[in-house]
Parts: structure tokens; sequence; C-alpha cells
């Protein structure tokens, strides 16, 4: 299982820099872009889109963990997805308003699509928000997960009905309106290629921070139920404090060995 | 069945008539609202002027402006109907005495309402402080009927939230204008038609319309879905 | 088959504080389960979960009454509570108030008034300008309105008076044990952090501190 999931990451790391090398020397430039600009299409694109399949995953954990068993680590990953959306959203906002500003001569003008992006954006900030307000970590998980889920009813306003009564410079996505693909073939095989790259980078870190947060949690509530203990241990006879000392010594061993096989 | 449809309206009723009753004996939300929405009207018809603006430019802004005091009146005074079952202790009652979708139903009917009383109020008032006429009034109360309605919903199942967190109401602004302003941005493009009596590029109202009524729909049922597990563990 | 309460390894704690840990107990019809401990030993915490205003961490709560055990929402529909932090509507009279409650429950007004007179409740007065023990009084007319089988009392008898105490511990043993007539014999568990002499009492748990 380790061996297999470090070759894994490997594939990925070698997958990720065919990409970076297919973009700048393999793909032809699209016709109409200024200089070297429409390059960034195979980073804007694909993480716009991870963006959208973190936001999507994590309204799915969350309806999992209301309505399906209560479980933590569904609830953890609602969060993790949603912290790592949110860095795929902002560099893709960042990227295209970069490419903004070399076609349209300015960084930000409020085109329907930054305009949805950034309402998506300011939503799953909110999210964290939220989790940060609420003391409790059952109530902040059930909260927290009840907002994600109504995000999963509003985002499709924002990225199929606003865009529609607003005006948009924005080039055609890229399925356009005709239902076509329309796209010189080696640009798309790129494309496809990095969105296939960023949405398994996504679930590799997705993984990676599950893990370590469930680590963390376990550590945490170990300690948890010491310390009232160890708070006690003045108050009580020292017979009492040497038969509790066995048992105390001993909790650390499933630790260790739990961790082993989280990883 | 029917007998228990009709005691989940009877439910659903009755925490509507207790919303109405307490808000009656105190005031505090319709003063709150409406005090908050006229200041605002006031602070922005002044500014613009004794004359309002010209009518080019006003059938632009004027729906802006409108639904901004709609928006922001609604956020000081929709919140009120958890936080203040929350602060006062009070929530504990209901939770064990109601189900929770008659709960929402009943906030909901009373938000809705709220937020209609106070269309009726700014609304006629925005008018005629600005002296703006209205090409196709038919189409602005639609808009002012399913924006407001909008509101009340979003704003509902958020104020259940955040009532039950630190910092209510710095949160509740927070958490409820992302999940409103694609109804808000829905609206001002509705009343803009209303107000200026053409279709803009490649939109019909009635259109845009529908899609107001599917947000609404949709927010109603997300609300009774998922307003359960908010208001009890 | 009476109505009968069960609980099993509860759990439940606060960030890093673990306020339950391993909490079993129960009663029977007719019988109190007099739960003791000092202040923050997890009474509250306990009766919250038992109300299911609370979800336990882990461990089990089976509560029935001629049937198979009752779920988190049922169990909250049907249960009484008596609790300090229980608060009604202040801007509402204390007969509105229940008479509130009653219609939420499907219920007529009579049983309300009954109540105000057994526990000397003015019926007019706002309940936001009640004193505590008045307060305390209202609490208990609020639990009983649905004549629950199962009464959870955190502790019940803070701030009454002596006639207060009286009708009280008078409708506490009525619950327990009704005159003929009323109906089958309720339990009741009841969270104290100073020792009671209570008829009924069962059993004893104790959270310590």
């Amino acid at each position: 299982m380790e061996s297999l999931k470090s070759t894994l990451a490997w594939l990925l790391w070698l997958w990720m820099s065919a990409v970076l090398a297919g973009a700048f020397l393999y793909a032809p430039l699209a016709q109409g872009f200024i200089g070297q600009s429409s390059r960034i299409l195979f980073f804007h694109v694909p993480m716009a889109w991870t963006a959208f399949v973190a936001f999507l995953a994590a309204g799915v954990w969350s309806v999992r963990y209301l309505f399906a068993g209560r479980h933590e680590r569904h609830d953890r990953a609602a969060r993790v997805a949603i912290e790592l959306g949110l860095v795929f959203g902002l560099l893709a906002t960042v990227t295209g308003s970069l490419w903004a500003r070399i076609m349209w001569g300015a960084y930000w003008n409020w085109d329907p699509r930054q305009t949805s992006i950034v309402i998506a954006l300011v939503f799953y900030g909110a999210y964290l928000a939220l989790r940060d307000a609420v003391e409790d970590g059952e109530k902040r998980a059930r909260l927290a997960a009840a907002y994600a889920a109504l995000g999963l009813v509003v985002t499709p306003f924002l990225f199929f009905i606003v865009p529609r009564i607003t005006f948009s410079l924005h080039p055609d996505s890229v399925v356009n309106a005709r239902g076509k693909v329309e796209m010189e073939a080696r640009m798309l095989q790129v494309l496809l290629a990095s969105g296939t790259g960023f949405t398994a980078l996504f679930f590799w870190l997705h993984n990676l921070r599950c893990r370590l947060l469930a680590l963390e949690e376990r550590a945490e509530a170990r300690e948890g139920t010491r310390a009232p203990d160890e708070a006690r241990v003045g108050t009580r006879a020292p017979d009492e404090i040497a038969r509790a000392g066995t048992p105390a010594s001993n909790e650390a061993a499933p630790l260790a060995t739990r961790a082993s096989e989280g990883a | 069945m029917w007998r228990r449809a009709s005691t989940w309206a009877a439910e659903a009723a009755a925490v509507f008539a207790k919303e109405w009753r307490c808000e009656f004996r105190t005031r505090y939300a319709l003063n709150t609202l409406a005090l908050f929405a006229l200041t605002t009207l006031v602070t922005i018809s002044v500014s613009l002027g004794p004359l309002g603006i010209s009518l080019a430019h006003g059938t632009g802004v004027l729906p802006v402006l409108l639904w901004l005091i709609l928006l922001f009146a609604a956020a000081a005074g929709l919140p009120r109907a958890f936080v203040h079952e929350e602060e006062t202790q009070s929530a504990t009652a209901l939770r064990l005495a109601a189900r929770p979708s008659t709960v929402f139903a009943g906030k909901l009917a009373y938000g809705a309402t709220l937020t209609a009383a106070l269309e009726a109020l700014i609304t006629p008032l925005y008018l005629a402080v600005m002296s703006s006429a209205v090409a196709r009034p038919g189409l602005l109360i639609a808009a002012l009927a399913a924006g407001g309605y909008g509101l009340a919903a979003g704003s509902t199942l958020v104020a259940a939230i955040i009532a039950q967190a630190r910092g209510k109401a710095t949160l509740f602004a927070v958490l409820s204008f992302p999940v409103l302003l694609p109804l808000v941005l829905m609206a001002v493009a509705l009343s803009r038609e209303a107000f200026a009596g053409g279709g803009a590029a490649g939109t019909t109202a009635e259109m845009t319309l529908m899609q107001l009524f599917l947000y609404d729909a949709s927010v109603t049922v997300a609300g009774l879905m998922l307003f359960p597990v908010v208001w009890n563990p | 088959m009476p109505a009968s309460l069960r609980f099993d390894g509860l759990h439940r704690r606060f960030g890093r504080l673990a306020v339950l840990r391993g909490i079993s107990g129960g009663a029977a019809a007719g019988e109190a389960l007099l739960v003791t401990g000092r202040n923050g030993s997890g009474k509250s915490t306990l009766l919250r979960c038992l109300a299911g205003l609370l979800a336990a961490d882990a461990g089990s709560v089976d509560y029935r009454e001629n049937g198979p055990p009752l779920g988190a929402a049922e169990r909250r529909r049907r249960v009484g509570l008596v609790a300090p932090d229980l608060a009604f509507y202040g801007e509402l009279t204390v007969a509105e108030n229940l008479v509130f409650f009653a219609r939420l429950r499907g219920l007529g007004r009579e049983r309300g008034e009954a109540l105000l007179a057994r526990l000397g409740l003015p019926g007019d007065r706002l309940a936001g300008a009640l004193s505590s023990g008045m307060r305390q009084r209202l609490r208990w007319a609020w639990a009983l309105l649905h004549r629950p089988a199962l009464l959870l009392l955190d502790e019940p008898f803070q701030n009454l008076d002596a006639p207060g105490l009286a009708a009280t511990g008078r409708l506490l043993a009525e619950h327990l044990a009704p005159e003929d007539g009323g109906g089958e014999p309720g339990l009741a568990v009841i969270a104290t952090p100073s020792p009671l002499e209570i008829a009924g009492v069962a059993a004893r748990l104790d959270l310590g501190g």
C-alpha cells in the first residue's frame, strides 16, 4: 500500500512535468491572442476546473456527513476540500486577471465569470469563518456542513444564471455554446492532460491533509482525556496514582500503531 | 395523511402567530427595519441632489439603490428571528415542543411578511422621492414579491446557522451576502427592465422572473431539508 | 408495556474537556434516578443528552413508550424538561406562553389552566417580569403540559419557596405514582448538586466531580 502510494506520487510528478513542457514547447499558440498569452489557458482553465471539483466534492461530503451517519472523516474531507478549492480558485482568479490585463487592458473589470468566482470564493471563505466562530466540535461540523450543502444550491445560480444576465467578454468555455469543442488538437491534448493532472494533484493533496488532520485530532483527543486525570493527581492517594500510571503509559502504544495504519 | 398535513400547518401557523404577537408587543424589527430603510433612503436621495438623477441615467442606477436599501434593511432585521430566540434561551423550549420543519416554515412566513411590509412602505416612498416613473409596474411588483421572498428564505436559514455561533451580527453579513447576491443580481436585472421598459440585450424579463422563482423554490426546499440538522443535533 | 429508560456508555467532550466519560444508568416506570455530583461534573450535559438536545460522542440512549426505542427527534418532543437555562417568551404572558406550547403540541388550554392554578402562577403576568421562583414554577408547568412519561429535572427545586416546593413535590409524586385513573406511572431523572430526599428514588448515579 505504502509503495503503491509513493509510486503514484512519482507518476503525478512526472505527469505534471510533462504538462509543463507540453504547455510551453508542444502546444501551438491560439489565434487572436496577444503574444504568448494563450498559454495561460493550460493552467488557468484546469485550476478553475479543479476549484469547481473541490467545491462540488466538499458539498457532497457535507451532505454525506449530515445525512449518512455523521462520520467525522466526512466533515474533515469537506473542510480540506474547501481549503484546497480556495487555493485553486484564488490561483485561477490571479492567472485570469493577469491574462485580462494583457487582453482587455485591465486586471479587473467585473466580467460575469470574475463576478461568479469572486462570490464563490467569498462563500467558501465565509464557510471557514463560520467554522472559526463555533466552539463545540459537533455543532461546528453540523453548521458548516449545512452551509456547504446550501452552497450546492446557490452556486449553480452563480455559474449559470448570473453570466446570462450580464454582458461578457470572456472567451467561450472549452465546450462552446454550440456544444462542440473547437480547439487545435495539440492544444486540446495538453489542456486535457493538465486538467487530469491538476485534478489528481487535488486528490493527492486532499488525501495527505486529511490524514494529517486525523492524526492531529487523535493526538489532541488523547491529551484531552488525560489532562483532567493529571489535574486531579494532587488529591489522590499515592497508591491510586501508582495504579493509574500503568494504563496511562500503555495508552501511547495504540496511538503509534494506529498512526502507521492510517498512513 | 390529510390529518398529518393539517396538524403540520397548524403548528407552523402557531409559530408564525407567535412571531407576530411578540413583534407587535416590542415592535423591534418593524422599527429597526423601517428606520434603517428610511435613513438610507434619505441619505441616497439627499446625496443625489434635489432634482434626483436624469432619467437616462436613472433607470440604470435606481433599481440598484432600491435593492441595496432592501438588502441591508433585511440584513438588519431578519436574523433577529433566531438570534433573539437563542439569546433569550427560549430556543430550547421551542426545540422540545415543535417539529423543526414547522419552526422553519413559521419563521420563514414571518420573515417574508415582514419583508413584504417593508417593501410596501419603502418602494412608493422611493419612487416618489426619486420622482421616477416605472414603465412596467406589474413587473416591478413581481420582482419585489419574488425577490423579497428570496431574501427572507435565504436569510432565515443563514440566521438559524449564525444564531448558534459567536459574533452573530458580523457573521450574518459574511454568510448571507454570497447566498443572497445571485438573488439580488437577478432582482436588479428584472427591476431595471421594469423601470426602463425595454428588455436588455439577449434577456427577457419572463425568463429572469422564472429563474428568480427557481431560486426561491430551491432555497425553500434546501431550507426545509437542512434546517432540521441546523436546529437540532 | 410501560415506559423505560436505559443509557449506556455516554461520552461527551467539549473541545479538549471530556465531561461525560462512559456514563450508564436507567429507570423504569414509577422510578426516579437521582443524579448527583459537584458543579461541573456533567449533570446538565447528561440530561441534555437524554433529552436529545445534545449529541453524545459515543454511547446509546434507549427510551421507549409501549414500543420500539424512540429516536432523538421523537424523544425531544416526548420528554418534559425542567432546567435552569430553560426560558420562555418574555414578551408574552404566562398564559399565552402555555397556550402557544399547547397549540404546538395539538392540545387544548385546560391542562395549562389547571397547572397554573396548582402551581399558583399569575397567568396574566408577562413571563419576562416573573421573579426567579415564579420562573421556576413556570418551567414546571411547561414541562408537565403534555403529560410526558419521562421527566428530566435539572435542579428542579431551586429558588422555590415552601408552597412552591410543596406544589412541585406533589406534582412529581403524582407523576411517579398516579392516583386511580391518572394514567400510567411515569419516570424521572433528577439532577441535583446537593442531596435530596425524594420519594420514589430507585437508583442513584454519582458523577463525582
